[in-house]
């Protein structure tokens, strides 16, 4: 007997094993699905986030390279500044950079600035031409999103009233905080456009807003922008020793001005003045703890362990908690300097300056290039006039070869800067600073700088270096002294306008001392530096 | 003699159906417990994931603002940071504020510092306050008085401000865990945080 295989038995095995294969499969379905939103926003979302930031930096990094080689040593540096910017007037735009294996993008824009004596910021080459100009970097970092057009997690883009971006001007504009929660929010996404161009204008103040596509879409984009100011020896400090002090005399006073609003006038004590505000920065920074500060200081005081005591005598503040170092002061690069070979026409100076001698450039030159002469020594007395009277001349002298034991007078706009290998041993009266005008003197048209000693192989300087000036009369002495390897001995008690920046001070004179606050943009440049940062989060 | 079995009488005995019901019964539990179980794991998974997701945009938003800060305090309970940051747009009713300029950045200004010689640059002469704090189960982010809850069932935010003067930097390190629906254990959600002031510290404005 054959009996017949019921093959309806099997139908329900099937169905039950599809039913269970299905229930998982919506459930892993739910899960990929789910999972893939999270992965999207997490690795996406935060990677480009970040990405993007790094690339605005990117963008300031190259900026700020760019900046920097204004005072490279190397011509060829020097001389490919802004190659392959576009340049308007004192603005400088980059090229659209693209950078790192996210292709990550970068586009900087560069503008010259100037803060004035009051601290407003102002656009383009500062008119002083013994100071140094600034630079407001912005720049935009964009990060593409690949993958689907997502939105971020826990997204506020509902029927909440609340508007994504909103309007330039308007009262709710406060960063993103008054429009909702969620992740895009934080890391805005532009799916087709570039919504702070549409909604803000390209430079965020409202004008030329347009719809512009996205450099990717969808992107997400980052701006920051930063301050650079330069670096230079005076900053706002009347006297700076990276060791000890000694001074001024218990009868001294060291106070400050800014010749920008005029000629000196003591008014530290008359806060209705006008000028009061700039009469207060007649400060001290002293790098160690080895401090005795005597006589009447209108301004602040800083030491590395010191144990200033507050009292009448200062009227600042006391930190006594403040280190710092200073670099040894090498020769700035001459590259462009126009250099005036030795010899006996009145504008030129002999190998050595012996005797009285009279210098009348030939051209006038500028703060970048001034007229260049390198002399051994000088002993004699050296008068430097400007090209024709009432014109800019600048002018820079390297004493090389021996000590400074003379004098130097500069007459009318002759802006004087004097580089020194060895040291200075002369009077106070022996430096005669007539310009602008010889009642009026500004300190920053003669500026010395002590060049460091070379270095051993152990580290140590081969010589010494020092600055005596002795007493003399007349005693005003306008000018400024950067010498950061230099032993300062100031003896008598001379009216100063200026300031000095070097290794250690001693004066036991009763000197006036006045700071120029004009000085805080002058000098010779050393470096720049990043001040301020801040990101546009809008 | 051929016996033929009628189709009609085709059947499983009692004892095969019960059997039969007993395995599918098993099956069906173990699927359903299965489904169950899965559908509870993803969720878990998802709400893990989802809160991992707010730990890290407190973290972004932390460090955006620490970032282009000018200081940060926290307080003594580590519950609450404060962040001064640059007041970069103009505001209604900031002091220079006009009908034209209102929305657009501000222009930088300097000011010397005490002691110190170097500059600061400010944007205008007051700041914009910052501030994270926990409450409840959320983290709200206030600036300038206006509240935004940045996330929620992700607590025990753990901010700590180390101040390094002599290095005239600061930077903020910042720890945020939160309890898990599937476990009550906290320990493995940490999520740490360093972020650096870009800018000069400054004392509190």
């Amino acid at each position: 007997m054959q009996t017949k295989r019921n093959t309806k038995q099997t139908g329900n095995v099937l169905i039950c094993v599809l039913g269970a294969i299905l229930i998982v499969s919506l459930i892993g379905a739910n899960v990929l699905r789910n999972s893939t939103t999270r992965l999207n926003a997490s690795s996406n979302h935060v990677r480009a986030w970040k990405e993007a930031l790094s690339a605005a930096e990117t963008g300031g990094d190259i900026a700020f390279a760019e900046i920097r080689k204004q005072f490279s040593t190397i011509s060829s540096v020097k001389s490919s500044q802004w190659v392959g910017w576009t340049k308007s007037g004192t603005t400088y735009a980059s090229q659209e950079t693209t950078l790192g294996s996210s292709n990550l993008k970068a586009r900087t824009v560069v503008e010259t600035c100037y803060f004035d004596g009051s601290g407003v910021f102002h656009l383009g080459l500062n008119p002083d031409p013994n100071a140094n100009s600034w630079y407001r970097i912005r720049s935009k970092g964009t990060a593409p999103l690949p993958n689907l057009k997502r939105t971020g997690m826990d997204d506020a883009l509902t029927q909440d009233g609340r508007k994504h971006f909103a309007p330039v001007g308007s009262t709710e504009m406060k960063d993103i905080t008054a429009r909702g929660n969620g992740d895009s929010l934080l890391r805005k996404i532009d799916f087709q456009s570039d919504h702070f161009i549409a909604t803000y204008g390209p430079n965020g103040d409202g004008v030329g807003k347009a719809q512009v596509a996205a450099s990717y879409a969808p992107s997400i984009s980052r701006r920051i922008e930063q301050i650079v100011t330069p670096v230079t020896p005076f900053f706002d400090a009347a006297i700076k020793t990276s060791g000890s002090f000694y001074g001024l005399g218990s009868a001294g006073q060291l106070d400050s001005y800014d010749s920008r609003k005029g000629p000196y006038v003591f008014c530290a004590n008359d806060p209705s003045n006008p000028r009061y505000p700039d009469s207060r920065h007649g400060s001290l920074q002293i790098g160690s703890a080895t401090a005795t500060v005597k006589g009447m200081l209108y301004g602040d005081v800083a030491t590395n362990g010191g144990t200033i005591v507050g009292s009448s005598q200062i009227t600042g503040t006391i930190d006594n908690n403040v280190p710092f170092t200073m670099e040894d002061y090498q020769m700035p690069s001459t590259s462009t300097w126009a250099y005036q070979a030795p010899g006996v026409l009145p504008s030129q100076l002999p190998n050595a300056v012996t005797g009285t001698q009279t210098l009348v450039p030939l051209q006038p030159g500028t703060a970048d290039a001034p007229q260049y002469y390198i002399i051994s020594s000088l002993s004699g007395k050296l008068t430097v006039n400007p090209v024709v009277t009432g014109a800019d001349t600048y002018v820079a002298i390297r004493v090389n070869g021996g000590d400074i034991t003379g004098g130097i007078t500069v007459n009318g706009r002759v802006h004087l800067k004097v580089y020194f290998d060895y040291n200075i041993n002369t009077k106070n009266s022996d430096l005669a600073n007539q310009s602008p005008t010889a009642t009026n003197p500004i300190a920053g048209n003669l500026q010395f700088y002590g060049i460091s000693p070379p270095r051993d192989a152990s580290g140590n300087p081969v010589r010494t270096q020092s600055i005596n000036l002795n007493s003399g009369t007349p005693g005003t002495l306008a000018a400024t002294f950067y010498a950061p390897s230099a032993d300062v001995h100031e003896n008598g008690n001379p009216d100063f306008i200026g300031t000095m920046v070097c290794k250690t001070f001693y004066a036991n004179g009763n000197i006036t001392w006045h700071y120029d606050r004009a000085l805080n943009d002058e000098g010779a440049l050393l470096d720049f530096r990043v001040a301020s940062y801040v990101e546009d989060t809008r | 003699m051929r016996l033929g079995i009628p189709a009609k009488t085709h059947a499983f005995t009692l004892t095969e159906m019960m059997i039969a019901a007993a395995i599918a019964s098993v099956i069906l539990a173990i699927t359903l417990t299965s489904s169950i179980a899965l559908q509870k794991s993803f969720s878990q998974v998802d709400n893990y994931f989802a809160t991992h997701m707010q730990q890290i945009r407190i973290v972004d938003y932390l460090a955006r603002d620490v970032k282009r800060g000018l200081s940060v305090t926290s307080s003594a309970d580590k519950q609450t940071v404060v962040v001064k940051i640059p007041r970069y747009i103009i505001q209604a009713g900031d002091a220079d504020a006009t009908a034209a300029n209102i929305g657009t950045p501000r222009n930088p200004t300097r000011l010397y510092v005490a002691g110190s010689g170097d500059p600061n640059v400010n944007y205008g002469t007051t700041t914009s306050t910052v501030e994270y704090k926990v409450s409840g189960s959320s983290i709200l982010r206030t600036e300038d008085g206006i509240v935004t809850t940045i996330a929620s069932s992700t607590d025990n935010l753990i901010p700590e401000t180390i101040d390094i003067e002599l290095a005239n930097t600061e930077y903020t390190t910042t720890a945020i865990t939160f309890k898990p629906i599937s476990v009550a254990d906290r320990s493995g959600t940490i999520v740490y945080s360093t972020a650096y002031l870009r800018n000069r510290r400054r004392p509190t404005l």
